[in-house]
């Protein structure tokens, strides 16, 4: 299995106040292609912040984290930005959609930054929306769908730019558990199917030992065990 | 992200708040329009001065006094801002006395209209006579227009009647304001009638049983009313007739009567009779406009004074420019104040959609496209603010002509366009909408575009 995803001895410090928090204090890592891998920890872990230096919305402290032999940590904003569009989607617990758009519009949006075609990413839209069960939601607002319809809209707009590693920050934090195994079953349809690589950050170890292939446990930003579920 | 898309965004953000974006564009809008309104009277009023001072085809006239007796007409000028004839006059003369100032009599009319670029010489005559229509007798005064001023100035219009047909006969053309005075029912009924003038004039001969002095006696001229003037030709000092002229006749016909007159001031009673005549103030008709200057500059060194037209435009375009500054100055506070309300308007949707940003950045969207968004936003409220504010402007000028104009009307005169708005300053108006607006909006783009994508999704 060719990795796809390293990260060495990466750190990620900040100031709060007067106290220095050691968010991530040197995590290596190794993901490989096709994997589906869960960050479990408590809150304060540091499995957050380790989501979001993947997904290319902070910038490290120390150490190096490469995704397709690409260094993350010395990219550019404007690198950063291409990295967020085409190599990873991102679903988030509060699925994070723009009320003010519909559910298609939400999904075409990805695609617009990335510079495709009206007509084209429309359609793509639809098609995404129609495979997760949502054909009559297409022209819905957020406000007037479910959780578990307002996560698949995210899974979808995650999706448009084909990338091919998803990030989930506790995509079943706000659903009930019927709907919550809904939403682990499609991502664990779009792992099998599609090999998409797939990293879940949950504090729910069952839920990780049920879907992910791999559990990364993580407390007080270092790795304290690494193992097959 | 094309640029269509950005601008699909934008509009949609700015429909999320129409209430908002209304009130800010209304501002922008007003601002755009006081400061197109401004300059717009400005260029109005000028528009006006110099078209009227163009009309009265005064451009081409210098007028001529004897050096130092330039008096009222300098202070004229001098009080209109540019001081271009301080210390060019006088000097020359009446100074030291070393030479004495040339006199302007025939033999120096026939001088002046020797040199090149002159067209025609006619000293400015004006005299204080009775006018006498039927019932109707008052001081007037009476003034001698060329034959050359057929068709130019105030002889573009007659209310009635013509322009003399010859330069000796017994003619006279009134203003219609002196008209109505003697027939205020029916002024066009005078033409074809007899006027007679009456003025003091000198005996031919004098009296044996004087020593000094000479016998005044009452002189007295028909001639027949054959025009009337509609606008006054009056006005200006220099080349026009000056003001409240009351009846005018042909320069040859002017020039006997101005011989045999008599004022009642010691010099012209203590002139001996074998004296040349001079005359008070020359005017002077150049070929081509242009030369004025030249033919000023050439006279001066004759020894004569010189005025012309020009200095007066030239000092009052440049207080026009002064003007326009100001009026551009006031009307830039408004523009300066609804600018700072697309700042505002900004910065609280920027706010309201921190959670927005954030997201649109954590599925992609990086720092230009964000700035883009937001620029463009404001770039539209400049656009339609300067639409409006121009259409604002225009429709307030509309209606301030409208209200000048009934003004004016009501005090006799022609109507005039007070708000002038050329196809430059409509242009100008929307650019000027859209530049500060991209200036107002660039803090708050550059500012949307910096958020950080994790504190901004924290944001609720």
């Amino acid at each position: 299995m060719p990795t796809l995803l390293e990260t060495q001895n990466l750190k990620k410090h900040y100031r709060m106040g007067e106290t220095l928090v050691r968010a991530l204090d040197g995590v290596s890592i190794s993901v490989g292609e096709g994997e589906f891998l869960a960050l479990l920890g408590t809150s304060g872990s540091g499995k957050s912040t380790l989501l979001n230096l993947i997904a290319g919305l902070d910038h490290p402290t120390d150490g190096s984290l490469r995704i397709d032999g690409n260094d993350i940590a010395t990219m550019s904003n404007e690198d950063l930005g291409r990295h967020r569009r085409q190599s990873v989607g991102i679903i988030f617990q509060s699925f994070n959609l723009i009320s003010t758009m519909t559910a298609l519009d939400n999904v075409t949006l990805s695609m617009m930054f990335a510079g495709v075609t009206r007509v084209e990413r429309e359609q793509r839209a639809a098609v995404l929306l129609e495979s997760m069960g949502l054909a009559g939601r297409l022209r819905h607002r957020p406000s007037q769908l479910s959780g578990g319809e307002q996560q698949r809209v995210a899974i979808s707009r995650a999706l448009a730019n084909r990338p091919r590693l998803l990030l989930a920050d506790e995509p079943t934090g706000n659903l009930d558990s019927r709907t919550s195994h809904e939403i682990m079953e499609v991502l664990k349809g779009l792992n099998e199917r599609e090999g998409k690589t797939i990293i879940l950050v949950t504090h729910d170890a069952n839920l990780a030992a049920q879907y992910a292939h791999r559990t990364v446990v993580l407390m007080d930003g270092v790795v304290k065990t690494d193992s097959p579920s | 992200m094309t640029f269509r898309d950005t601008i699909g965004l934008a509009l949609r953000n700015l429909r999320q708040a129409k209430l908002r974006t209304a009130l800010t564009t209304l501002g922008v809008s007003i601002g755009i329009a006081s400061l197109a309104g401004m300059v717009s009277l400005g260029v109005g009023l000028q528009e006006q001065v110099v078209g009227r001072l163009l009309q009265s085809g005064v451009f081409d006239a210098v007028t001529v006094v004897q050096a130092g007796e330039l008096g009222g007409a300098a202070q004229f000028l001098n009080g209109r801002g540019r001081g271009g004839l301080r210390g060019e006059f006088g000097g020359r003369g009446n100074g030291s006395g070393s030479t004495p100032a040339p006199k302007l009599d025939e033999q120096a009319l026939k001088q002046i209209a020797a040199m090149d670029e002159v067209r025609e010489v006619y000293p400015n005559i004006r005299v204080p006579v009775q006018l006498k229509v039927g019932d109707f007798s008052r001081q007037v005064a009476l003034v001698g227009v060329p034959m050359s001023s057929k068709g130019e100035g105030a002889f573009q219009t007659f209310s009635f009647g013509a322009f003399f047909t010859s330069d000796t006969d017994h003619d006279c053309m009134l203003s219609l304001n002196m008209a109505k005075q003697i027939a205020e029912q029916a002024p066009a009924g005078l033409v074809g009638k007899t006027a007679t003038l009456t003025y003091p004039a000198r005996a031919k001969e004098k009296p044996a049983d004087l020593a000094i002095g000479f016998d005044v006696h009452p002189a007295e001229l028909q001639c027949r009313i054959v025009g009337i003037v509609e606008r006054d030709p009056g006005g200006l000092p220099f080349g026009g007739l000056g003001p409240n002229v009351g009846v005018m006749i042909p320069m040859g016909l002017a020039k006997t009567i101005d011989a045999e007159i008599v004022f009642p001031d010691l010099q012209s009673l203590l002139r001996e009779p074998s004296q040349s005549k001079t005359y008070g103030a020359v005017t002077v008709k150049v070929k081509q406009a242009k030369s004025t200057q030249d033919v000023e500059d050439r006279l001066r060194r004759m020894g004569f004074g010189a005025l012309s037209v020009n200095d007066a435009l030239r000092g009052a375009k440049s207080a026009f420019i002064l003007f326009d500054i100001v009026q551009g100055l006031v009307g830039s506070i408004a523009l300066v104040v609804s600018s700072l309300g697309i700042v505002n308007t900004m910065v609280m949707s920027i706010l309201e959609r921190t959670r927005e940003i954030g997201i649109m950045k954590a599925i992609g969207a990086d720092n230009e496209h964000i700035r883009r968004i937001f620029l463009i936003e404001a770039s539209v409220i400049g656009v339609i603010g300067g639409l409006l504010g121009v259409a604002m402007g225009w429709i307030v000028g509309r209606a301030i002509n409208f209200g000048a104009n009934l003004y004016i009307q009501s005090q006799g005169g022609t109507p005039a366009t007070v708000f002038s708005m050329p196809v430059w300053l409509i242009s100008a108006a929307i650019a000027l909408g859209v530049i500060v607006s991209l200036l107002a909006g660039s803090y708050p783009a550059s500012r949307a575009a910096k958020l950080d994508p994790i504190q901004a999704l924290r944001h609720d």
